[in-house]
């Protein structure tokens, strides 16, 4: 019988230049591993706007949640408030799944209140990470709370039995949301335009990505403006939130808000499926939603825009496919 | 205040003290969804909100609120799933 010779073990570490990491986690993005950014070149209508997407579903969790993730995990680490606690966070998906992938390489449980109408693909991402995901009605708790059943959940077991179980990282309320697009999306933005962008356009939601990088981006060049895109009531547009509808969270900055453009679902799915074909982008609806709402600037829009990919469209399969119907199928 | 008939036999008890609004709803929903049409559950809760939840929770549902009892610190409801006719 023979022994096959052994090698020492060659430590390798993370050299960013070979995109060899030691860890998951050493992809983060951040000034010095931005996400790509990628030019528009097919389906705006304007010839004097030059709009480049932010290619957030290139993180390594897969979406822009990635950054708040990973902020309101160090943020309660850092200030000793898990100590020993569990994790229980409202999400409509992306938020959760990273802070799923990082609490479990920190040991830390999650459970996840999450809306009904989330894509099915969504939460069963959570519970391949070990996640505990708790579906939950927007009307859950008519009385107080009409349309945010998740967060309202979340927030109750959060506080039963004294609060003594669990800790809630609370993105609609954290700083560290805001503060994760302050040091790293507002800084990735300005450095890859060599301080050219004119327009920031991202979606309602958290709103941290609007308040921390709009700052960022205004404080750099207070000629920045910074657009919100907003879906209707009742819409079909996972990770968007409707003020309509839903409390508006406290870490909104009014103040770096400069303008709110209004979208329906149906241009919002068509641009989808048109950056998918024009553009060979494979992204989620709501990015289809800030290009619609990119596409309907006037002609006093002129200069460099950056709208947020949030995500891909990968995990909304369901979604696309009630929006293709038979489209795409064999016609007999 | 409606008074628990002692012929209200429920086919299961979901002890929610402790827990706040809307935890108790949300259990209450997935236990009567266990539950055949007619059982009753009885819930027991001790945070006043479910004095204006748990009803309107059975009228969303289409559950029916047979008795409520409430001592100040602790809220019975019981609930039967589905409308009684």
């Amino acid at each position: 019988m023979t022994t096959a010779p052994t090698k020492p073990i060659q430590s390798l570490p993370t050299d960013r230049s070979l995109r060899r990491y030691d860890d998951i986690r050493d992809l983060l993005p951040g000034i010095h591993n931005p996400t790509p950014m990628v030019r528009i070149n097919r389906v705006l209508p304007q010839a004097t706007l030059d709009l480049y997407l932010k290619l957030e579903w290139m993180n390594p969790f897969g979406s822009i949640k990635d950054r708040a993730a990973a902020y309101l995990l160090a943020g309660l680490l850092e200030r000793g408030e898990l100590d020993g606690k569990e994790m229980v966070e409202a999400s409509s998906g992306n938020t959760a799944i990273a802070l799923a992938a990082l609490a479990t390489l920190n040991g830390i449980r999650l459970t996840v209140t999450i809306p009904d109408g989330v894509p099915e693909e969504k939460k069963v991402q959570l519970r391949m990470l070990g996640a505990e995901v708790w579906p939950t009605p927007d009307d859950l708790c008519p009385v107080d709370h009409p349309k945010d059943g998740a967060i309202a959940l979340a927030r109750s077991l959060a506080a039963s039995h004294g609060g003594t179980r669990y800790v809630m990282p609370n993105q609609y309320e954290n700083a560290d949301n805001v503060r994760a697009h302050y040091e790293t999306t507002g800084p990735e933005i300005w450095h890859q335009t060599d301080g050219k962008v004119h327009y920031f356009l991202a979606g309602f939601g958290t709103t941290g990505t609007l308040t921390g990088t709009g700052r960022y981006l205004k404080e750099r060049d207070p000629d920045v403006k910074v657009i919100a895109v907003e879906p209707q009531r009742g819409h079909r547009l996972p990770g968007l939130k409707s003020f309509a509808e839903a409390k508006q969270p406290g870490i909104l900055d009014w103040d770096v808000i400069d303008d709110v453009i209004r979208v329906d679902d149906e241009p919002a799915y068509a641009m989808t499926k048109r950056l998918y074909r024009e553009e060979g982008l494979m992204v989620g609806p709501s990015t289809g939603a800030i290009v619609h709402a990119a596409s309907t600037l006037g002609a006093d829009h002129s200069g460099l825009a950056v709208g947020v990919s949030p995500d891909s469209g990968l995990k909304y399969t369901e979604f696309f496919s009630d929006y293709l119907g038979d489209e795409g199928s064999p016609q007999v | 205040m409606m008074t628990p008939q002692t012929s209200l036999t429920p086919a299961d008890t979901l002890d929610c003290s402790g827990l706040l609004c809307p935890l108790p709803v949300y259990k209450a929903a997935l236990a009567l969804g266990k539950l055949g049409t007619g059982d009753i559950l009885k819930l027991v809760t001790t945070d006043p909100g479910a004095l204006e939840d748990i009803p309107a929770m059975a009228r969303q549902r289409g559950d029916t609120l047979l008795a409520t009892e409430d001592d100040g610190a602790t809220q019975t409801f019981y609930l039967a799933k589905g409308a009684t006719s």
